[in-house]
């Protein structure tokens, strides 16, 4: 199942409304497993924190096997510059593993409005998708409706749908089929 | 190409390689096994991201494309392509599955990111059909295992790398170096073909995946030139099978000397294999003298031949039947499929014909905006 763990408190609504679509996206039990505080160590000079240190550091939860670990914080994240310089990674994930962060920081502010947070869940939803996508060993898609369209492209429509292009869901699906026998 | 290997003896267990379309490959050992009266020497690698056992006759090791894994520097050169100008896609199917195979096999990390590219600049202006849908993300997935390799770090980081090359955010502005070279693919004669539109619109129909059409076998030898066109990825290598019909059969047969039955048996028990990666579109065998040409283009005809003498691993010349990729070249990747599929396999498995000199010669491929300079480059590009 895909447990969501919080590193600082989050609406108990947007969890839920998350753990709904988590769920429908990959037809995975979901829940909120609870929260942990956000590991000091993974903080760097620049105030931001290193999303692989913040894997490596952060206090344990229970899980069983096949669970996927999506943690929550709003902090920003940073990652290893490649040849390029820094990559504008909204989420660290461990390809094919169990467990990536998201930085919900990157997510247009919440609101108050009705339509904002739904804005904000939808976007929310989008990415947790996203990042738990390659823990399944899904890559980025080129297309720009699909959640694991890269979260920075400029080809992302204001207000990107959470869904899976059919290609993306065929594949998680046969990843989920084969990892449980 | 550089880091081929030619020869066995240039690995030792612990080594790092990238086979073709497979990924990459720690080497385990060697070993010696009598099949059939005959001694072969195996030179055996496990496939790291799965562990899937990899076992390849020694004398198969030119042949297949076996490289190590690519340089920082290569690497860097590969990025400074990505983020450059997009070339406008390939639109015949035809020579783009042709070409895209090629490189997969001979083209190096730099003729995996070819294929990443090229076929994103297409997606860009129509879906691609499922066989590309699928080698793009085959493509994707080599080149971000060998990018983590060689850099050490997490595929999904590789991953992010790689799309802010490709799809920076608005107003990013990179600093780039001049790109490698694009990979040298070899030049093969070439029918002038002038489509109709009722074949436009059947090639269309094969793009929007119209079931039957997808699935329409190419007779060995039909060149699928002027005949419907069915499906892309299907058909692509009808010229190819054309050239080398004759001497095909003449080479399956030595090969699948070269190749007892119980040696295929014997490697072909799978563990876990990559069911993704083995899916692999079409790929072809491994090209001939594919060097990226020295410095500029004089005589691009020449090149290739010296190249070639300068590449031990291009000796058996393969030629040019595109196959699917777990077929690859006398190798296999052991995995549990049913036998009736093993055994096509294996009998597909056969070495390529030879090609005709003529046909080898590699033509410069068109240059993209910038000018090319050789691929190695130790400078970095920021972004600003
Ligand atoms: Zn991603
Ligand atoms: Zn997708």
């Amino acid at each position: 199942m895909i447990r969501i763990v919080t590193l600082e408190p989050y609406d108990p609504e947007d969890l839920a409304a998350l753990s709904r679509t988590l769920y429908q996206a990959y037809g995975l039990g979901t829940e909120h497993a609870g929260s942990k505080p956000l590991p000091a160590e993974a903080e760097s000079d620049d105030g931001r924190y290193d999303a692989a240190k913040i894997l490596s550091e952060v206090e344990p939860i229970k899980t069983f096997a096949d669970d996927k670990v999506l943690y929550l914080t709003s902090a920003p994240i940073r990652v290893k510059p490649g040849p390029l310089g820094e990559p504008p990674s909204w989420c660290y994930s461990i390809f094919g593993g169990d467990r990536a962060v998201l930085s919900t920081g990157r997510i247009p502010a919440r609101g108050a409005s009705e339509s904002s947070i739904d804005a904000y869940r939808r976007r929310l939803a989008r990415e947790s998708i996203h990042a738990v996508g390659h823990l399944w060993e899904l890559h980025h898609c080129y297309d720009p409706r699909c959640a694991m369209h890269p979260s920075w492209s400029p080809n992302l429509p204001e207000n990107p749908e959470q869904n899976l292009c059919t290609f993306c869901r065929d594949k998680s699906e046969r990843r989920i089929r084969m990892s449980k026998t | 190409m550089e880091g081929i290997i030619a020869d066995v003896s240039e690995l030792s267990s612990g080594d790092r390689v990238v086979y073709p379309n497979q990924g990459v490959c720690r080497i385990t050992g060697r070993s010696t096994k009598d099949i059939a009266g005959q001694r072969l020497e195996f030179i055996e690698m496990a496939r790291e991201e799965d562990g899937a056992v990899v076992m390849v006759p020694r004398g198969k090791v030119p042949s297949i494309g076996l490289r190590r894994v690519a340089s920082g520097d290569q690497i860097e050169g590969v990025f400074h392509y990505l983020a450059a100008q997009y070339d406008d896609p390939e639109l015949d199917w035809k020579i783009r599955h042709r070409d895209n195979a090629d490189r997969l096999i001979a083209g190096g990390v730099l003729g995996v990111a070819e294929v990443v590219k090229g076929l994103h600049s297409l997606s860009r202006i129509r879906p691609l059909p499922t066989k590309e849908r699928e080698q793009y993300d085959n493509a994707r997935h080599l080149l971000v295992h060998e990018i983590a390799v060689s850099l050490g770090i997490e595929p999904a980081l590789a991953e992010d790398y790689l799309d802010y090359a490709l799809m920076p955010p608005a107003g990013t502005v990179f600093k780039l170096k001049p790109p490698p070279k694009p990979v040298v693919l070899p030049m093969r004669p070439r029918h002038k073909v002038v489509r109709t539109d009722a074949e436009d619109e059947a090639l269309e129909l094969g793009e929007l995946g119209i079931p039957g059409l997808e699935d329409i076998p190419l007779a060995e030898g039909a060149a699928g030139e002027e005949e419907g066109e069915g499906t892309e990825a299907e058909k692509a290598d009808g010229e190819e099978r054309e050239e080398g019909a004759e001497e095909a059969v003449g080479a399956a047969e030595v090969e699948e000397a070269a190749q007892p039955p119980p040696a295929r048996k014997k490697v072909a028990l799978a563990p876990k294999a990559r069911p993704e990666a083995a899916r692999a579109a079409p790929v072809a065998a491994p090209a001939p003298a594919r060097k990226p040409e020295p410095a500029k283009k004089l005589e691009p005809p020449k090149k290739p031949e010296a190249a070639k003498k300068l590449e031990p691993a291009k000796k058996p010349e393969p030629a040019r039947k595109a196959e699917p990729a777990k077929k690859a070249a006398g190798t296999r990747v052991k995995k549990p499929e049913p036998k009736q599929e093993k055994k096509a396999a294996a009998k597909k498995v056969a070495a390529r014909p030879e090609k005709k000199p003529a046909a080898r010669k590699a033509a410069a491929r068109k240059p993209s905006k910038p000018e090319k300079k050789p691929a190695a480059r130790s400078a970095r590009g920021k972004k600003k």
